[in-house]
């Protein structure tokens, strides 16, 4: 019986010390996974890095309209706040005719440009000077950091801007593990006085109230496990962190921590890290935060949502002073600092994003000029830094008067809210770079893209190029050739009769070709098109830059033409330019997440019309403005500045376009309904006024009107069309390309009564 | 009214190549524009072509002439560049002068040189047009421009095209050696 029992014994323990070791082993393997995970995901890249987009840098220099107003706009725009003792970068003074500015340094595409303090002065609306002051030197031209306008993260993604913690206020780790973390620099991982603590926490409130999760364990759980509360999780979650604290430095393991933590949610895109989410919340680097700002983000780490400043911002306010509070007790920040802390405002930048995220329009643009030379994945993941040329002040003019404009002209036209939507955009004229793109009158909502995407009909604007290809040919067309304004019926086959109607269905009698584009008159237009021939036409249009596929028919000469509004910047670029085409581009440079120049996107143009022709058109857009259906432009521009231009409106009213150019900026505006129903507006009581207005405050250089070798400028007599001179009292100067002007006089001309044998004489010798 | 139509269209076919009337037109109706004058006895010559060759304007020979200083120190980085055989650094800082200057005659000279250096000489060509159309006439520039494109013509193996980019040089540079004794 004893021996039977001993040998139970023997066999139950021997059952025991077998079932242990299998269980040592399965547990053993089970840690050389989790170890072996571990070191993979911490090895070399942790993230995906999104790619970077910022705008063009505001560049300084002596002779730049820019007064100080403006200035200090855009320092605010990029975060910098005013601070008359300038001691951090981020910061400047304001006075009359002079700016004291701390700008920061940045890495630029072609060099690192250092922080510097300089003082900048004005006279009136220029800039006169700008001095390093530390070193007390003039410099020639300075940029400021430029801004950050987006990032380029996959679908459902996390985005995020790297930091290192040697880079950030040291207010913000000493602070973060005050608050989350008491014991984070002596436990091993786990922390047990936290767990019980929350234990007994969650068993009063009778369910979870409270997390006993150390940082390491919290940067465990984003790294690798779902949330989702499992006693399974919890025991994986405590073996990873305990093996991760064996493997690394707390240091290294608070900077994952800052850089992984999420703070926050824009729509798909998820905030990521505390150096995002300096850009997200205050639109400027994280080493300028102050300590109330330091406690915001540090007090969201709890719930990003829940305490989300720009929706819910009295508790954000509650929780911050809450956080300000342990930073007073730990000793981070005075008594003072956290009496006054605490009475501050948020200070969150407003809107959908702030700085980043501002401009979806135009991001979508550089999306698609990248993914002609980049893989998806280049793009989510590397952390390229893309410069583009968006200008911040011409996009924020673009944006106001379209948002204004709107529920103007639908008021003064008894329309619903709302029924209208608008495009534009401005492009550099003789570069092609798109400075601003407005893809609807939301301009924050990153929807459908009306500026790229929509295709309309564009009416009148392809008026000019059918008198630029009749202006190609001066033997036959000159700016005062005389056009019938006739009915046409056209019969083409397959196709009801086309009987085209001036815009007013009135006729005006013959008309000087430049009258006739400048009062966008359908049937002389229809004319000049026909003995032309529309593959002539649509030629010009093509190598103007339309990509298109309307065919070559006579309804292209009222704009029987789909295109969108940037693809009409494009074609009016060309004119803008003398004749020289370039493709609307979005990108100048791309750099690696190190700052290594990788890609330059340089500028292309391609001369494509003659300079003679084009300047004869480019007079004749000015008479559109002038005494033409652009002429209320003038209620706003002073008359000093020449600006060319163009209407066009489309069949039923449906699409109102205005485009036109001066020296330096070509603008391009739609007015219309997605629902492609009529508006009531033509270009003029529609897009025009958006138009005005924008080249008004984007201050447009005047054309500067001088006329190219192959041009003469005659003057003549406008009743008769002959070389008029100082008898002649109404004479009028018009361009003409060399040798294609009148070579008779007027009657009213001295030369024109006295035209006889001996006149060659006095045409030698002078008079 | 047949009678005017048809003196109004002897009188079109009279004045040499000032109003074209639209090829098939009946004559105008509704508002006609006044007649034009009937015909006259002779035609005034062209001017003369003077025998001595007037003294050259006084075009600006250097970038420094026309710029500020911003784009004249960009101008003096973009050399560098170009010596120390970085042309495409070179074009860079040229194209953020043009920013600046966009109109600027001298940087386009200097940017279309940049991309013969790097051998893209379709864009040299362009370029160097690009600075000729604005130049309006500064033979000095004009002549640096065509040198640019006889040679961007060469490297494209467009030899014809070279050949007449040499005459427009020959021309420019008979043009500036007539005029020099005139210039002090």
């Amino acid at each position: 019986m004893a021996v039977k029992s001993r040998s139970r014994l023997v066999i139950l323990v021997s059952l025991l010390v077998l079932v242990a070791s299998i269980g040592g082993a399965i547990f053993a393997g089970y840690l050389v996974k989790l170890d072996r995970e571990i070191r993979e995901r911490f090895a070399g890249a942790r993230w995906a890095l999104p790619a970077q987009v910022y705008a063009a840098p505001q560049e300084l220099y002596a002779g730049l309209p820019l007064n100080s107003d403006d200035l200090v706009h855009e320092l605010q725009r990029l975060g910098y706040r005013q601070d008359a003792r300038l001691e951090m970068t981020g910061t400047y003074s304001a006075g009359a005719q002079h700016v004291d500015v701390y700008a920061r340094g940045f890495d630029f595409w072609d060099g690192v440009q250092a922080p510097e303090r300089l003082g900048v002065s004005f006279s009136g609306d220029v800039v006169t000077g700008i001095t390093d002051i530390d070193k007390n030197q003039p410099l020639d031209l300075v940029r400021l950091d430029p801004m950050l306008i987006g990032s380029i993260y996959p679908k459902q993604g996390e985005d995020r801007v790297l930091i290192k913690l040697s880079d950030v206020p040291p207010l913000l780790p000493k602070g973060l593990v005050a608050v989350e973390d008491h014991g984070f620099y002596s436990h091993s991982g786990i922390s047990i006085k936290a767990i019980f603590r929350a234990g007994i926490a969650n068993l009063r409130a009778g369910h979870v109230v409270q997390g006993g999760s150390t940082l390491t364990q919290q940067l465990i759980k984003n790294f690798f496990l779902t949330s989702k509360q499992t006693w399974n999780r919890k025991f994986n979650e405590a073996s990873m962190a305990m093996l991760l604290e064996s493997h690394y430095s707390k240091d290294e393991i608070l900077e994952a921590y800052m850089n992984e933590v999420h703070l926050g949610q824009d729509g798909s895109r998820a905030v990521h890290g505390f150096g995002l989410g300096a850009h997200f919340y205050f639109n400027k680097p994280l080493d300028e935060l102050r300590p109330h700002e330091i406690a915001l983000l540090v007090g969201l780490v709890k719930g990003p949502s829940y305490y989300n400043p720009r929706r819910n911002p009295q508790r954000a306010t509650a929780r911050r002073n809450l956080v300000l509070g342990v930073f007073r007790d730990e000793g981070l920040i005075t008594d003072a600092e956290y009496q006054a802390d605490i009475q501050l405002p948020l200070g969150v930048v407003g809107g959908r994003g702030g700085g980043v995220e501002r401009y979806p329009a135009f991001v979508e643009l550089v999306k698609r000029q990248l993914e002609n030379d980049y893989k998806d994945e280049d793009l989510t993941n590397e952390g390229l830094r893309i410069f583009t040329t968006l200008d911040p002040r011409v996009q924020e003019v673009l944006e106001t008067h379209i948002v204004e404009q709107l529920p103007e002209i639908e008021k003064s036209r008894k329309m619903k809210a709302g029924t209208l939507e608008a495009a534009g955009a401005v492009t550099s004229a003789d570069r092609g770079e798109v400075l601003a793109l407005v893809g609807g009158r939301d301009v924050r909502f990153p929807g459908f893209n009306r500026a790229l995407d929509s295709r309309r009909s564009i009416g009148s604007l392809a008026k000019p190029f059918v008198y630029l290809t009749a202006l190609e040919h001066p033997e036959q067309y000159n700016l005062e050739t005389v056009i019938d304004d006739e009915p046409i019926e056209l019969k083409l086959p397959g196709a009801p009769v086309w009987a085209p109607k001036n815009y007013d269905r009135q006729l005006h009698g013959p008309q000087h070709l430049y009258m006739a584009l400048a009062q966008s008159m359908n049937l002389p237009t229809v004319r000049l098109g026909l003995s032309l021939g529309a593959p002539a036409v649509l030629k010009t249009m093509h190598e103007a830059g339309y990509d298109g596929d309307a065919k070559a028919l006579p309804s292209i000469f009222l704009g029987a033409v789909d295109a969108s509004p940037l693809q009409m910047a494009e074609m009016f670029g060309t004119i803008a330019s003398g004749g020289f085409h370039a493709s609307p581009s979005a990108i100048r440079e791309v750099q690696t997440k190190e700052g290594k120049p990788l890609q330059r996107y340089p500028l292309q143009i391609k001369q494509v019309f003659a300079d003679g022709p084009i300047y004869l058109l480019t007079w004749a857009m000015q008479k559109v403005m002038t005494i033409g259906t652009g002429r209320s432009a003038y209620s706003l521009l002073s008359p000093d500045t020449a600006v060319a231009g163009k209407s066009g409106t489309t069949d039923d009213f449906r699409d109102s376009w205005f485009a036109g150019f001066g020296a330096d900026r070509v603008t391009v505006i739609w007015v219309g309904r997605d629902d492609n129903q009529s508006t009531g507006l033509s270009g003029s009581s529609g897009a025009l006024r958006v138009w005005m207005r924008v080249m008004k405050d984007l201050h447009v250089r005047s054309l500067d009107n001088i006329p190219p070798a192959s041009v003469e400028e005659v003057s003549i007599d406008p009743d008769s069309g002959l070389r008029a001179d100082a008898q002649c009292v109404d004479a009028i100067t018009v361009p003409y390309l060399s040798n294609a002007g009148p070579q008779d006089w007027a009657p009213c001309a001295a030369q024109g009564s006295q035209n006889g044998p001996m006149q060659w004489l006095k045409d030698i010798f002078g008079h | 009214m047949v009678l005017f139509a048809a003196l109004l269209l002897a009188a079109c076919q009279t004045t040499s190549g000032t109003h074209q009337v639209y090829p098939g037109s009946t004559g105008p109706e509704g508002e006609p524009l006044p007649p034009p004058p009937g015909p006259v006895d002779a035609q005034p010559l062209p001017p003369p072509l003077p025998v001595v060759p007037p003294p050259l304007p006084d075009y600006p020979k250097t970038a420094e002439q026309i710029s500020g200083a911003a784009v004249t120190s960009l101008m003096k980085r973009a050399r560098q560049y170009r010596q120390d055989g970085q042309p495409d650094q070179a074009a860079g800082t040229l194209e953020r002068a043009l920013r600046i200057e966009p109109r600027n005659y001298f940087v386009w000279s200097a940017l279309a040189q940049a991309h013969l250096a790097q051998k893209n000489y379709a864009q040299a060509e362009s370029m160097a047009q690009k600075s000729n159309a604005l130049a309006r006439g500064n033979i000095y520039v004009t002549l640096e421009n065509w040198k640019t494109i006889a040679a961007a013509r060469n490297g494209q193996g467009d030899a014809d095209g070279a050949a007449d980019a040499a005459a427009q040089i020959a021309a420019l540079q008979a043009r500036l050696d007539a005029a020099q004794p005139d210039t002090p």
